[in-house]
């Protein structure tokens, strides 16, 4: 007997009043969000996407991330077993302006994307030497 | 549909239930995963039964030659997957380690899960186990299974005709 278990992966809301071109799913992927001293870092879990199929914009404030999974179910396969249904990935963040937008950097490994956002200077956390009083 | 029926019951074995379109049996079933979900981290589970909240979602498919299995490992290394098939059952399991980055407390957001898994799957048709190939690419693990010649024989199609 199966175990009727929720899916996982979460589906990516979509604005009102806009479609999707692609006829498939979208889900958004769970993400770690890190603050270092100089920047912040997000993981992103994406499964199926590799450096050419992820997509990264920043339009004003808001960064979306997209990346596109192609179906991997060859041909004249049947579905046995299905936990993980094949979708896209999306997600937007808003930034503050603490970010340095200029040096964002990107990358995929094992399909988890890293983006490293670093901090404006003048966000920067700055250690102030305390000194005794002589 | 009395309401006593709406208090979520611990601990007891999920039972099949017929799956029927009555909005308080849904109702009923997801206060009873809102409580399970809610209980789970006050569990004392000793030998780390449940204490991995990692568990790879899986895909099974298959044509008359071979079974394909595919899971999604984002983030894995394939040093720390292993991948065993005996009796007709192949075992995946591994270890999702928690990256440097992660490490620490300096999180808005944590999401993502780690911790070691092991799944297990049937495996019904004869296979050719000196055959079977498992590949790690974009964090899916693909593992093909053919299945054996004797296999492919029974599964032979038979023609209608016309008379």
């Amino acid at each position: 007997m199966t175990d009727k278990r929720e899916l996982q992966k979460r589906e990516a809301e979509l604005e009102k009043g806009v479609e999707r071109t692609r006829e498939t799913r979208v889900y958004a992927p769970a993400v770690d969000i890190i603050e270092k001293n100089n920047d912040i870092v997000i993981l992103a879990d994406m499964p199926g996407v590799d450096e050419n199929s992820v997509d990264i914009t920043l339009e004003k404030d808001l960064l979306t991330i997209y990346g596109k999974v192609e179906p991997e179910i060859p041909e004249n396969h049947r579905l046995v077993v299905s936990e993980y249904e094949i979708g896209d990935y999306q997600r937007t963040f808003t930034l503050s302006d603490e970010i340095d937008r200029e040096h964002i950097r990107a990358t995929v490994k094992d399909g988890v994307l890293k983006l490293v956002l670093p901090k404006a200077e003048r966000a920067k956390t700055k250690k102030i030497p305390v000194t005794g009083n002589a | 549909m009395t309401l006593k029926n709406l208090v979520p019951s611990f601990g007891k074995k999920k039972v099949p239930v017929r799956y029927d379109h009555n909005p308080f049996s849904l109702l009923h079933e997801d206060m009873d995963k809102l409580f399970e979900d809610f209980f789970r981290g006050f569990e004392i589970e000793p030998f780390g039964g449940r204490l991995s909240s990692f568990r790879p979602d899986i895909e099974v498919s298959e044509n008359d030659k071979e079974i394909k299995i595919t899971a999604e490992l984002p983030g894995m290394d394939e040093k720390d997957i292993d991948v065993s098939l005996s009796d007709n059952t192949l075992t995946i399991s591994g270890e999702k380690k928690e990256e440097k980055e992660s490490k620490g407390k300096d999180y808005y957001m944590k999401e993502r899960t780690y911790g070691s898994f092991r799944r297990s799957i049937p495996i019904y048709a004869e296979i050719e186990p000196e055959k079977v190939d498992a590949r790690f690419k974009k964090g899916v693990l693909t593992i093909t299974l053919p299945k054996s010649e004797k296999e492919i024989e029974k599964k032979k199609k038979i023609a209608v005709k016309v008379e």
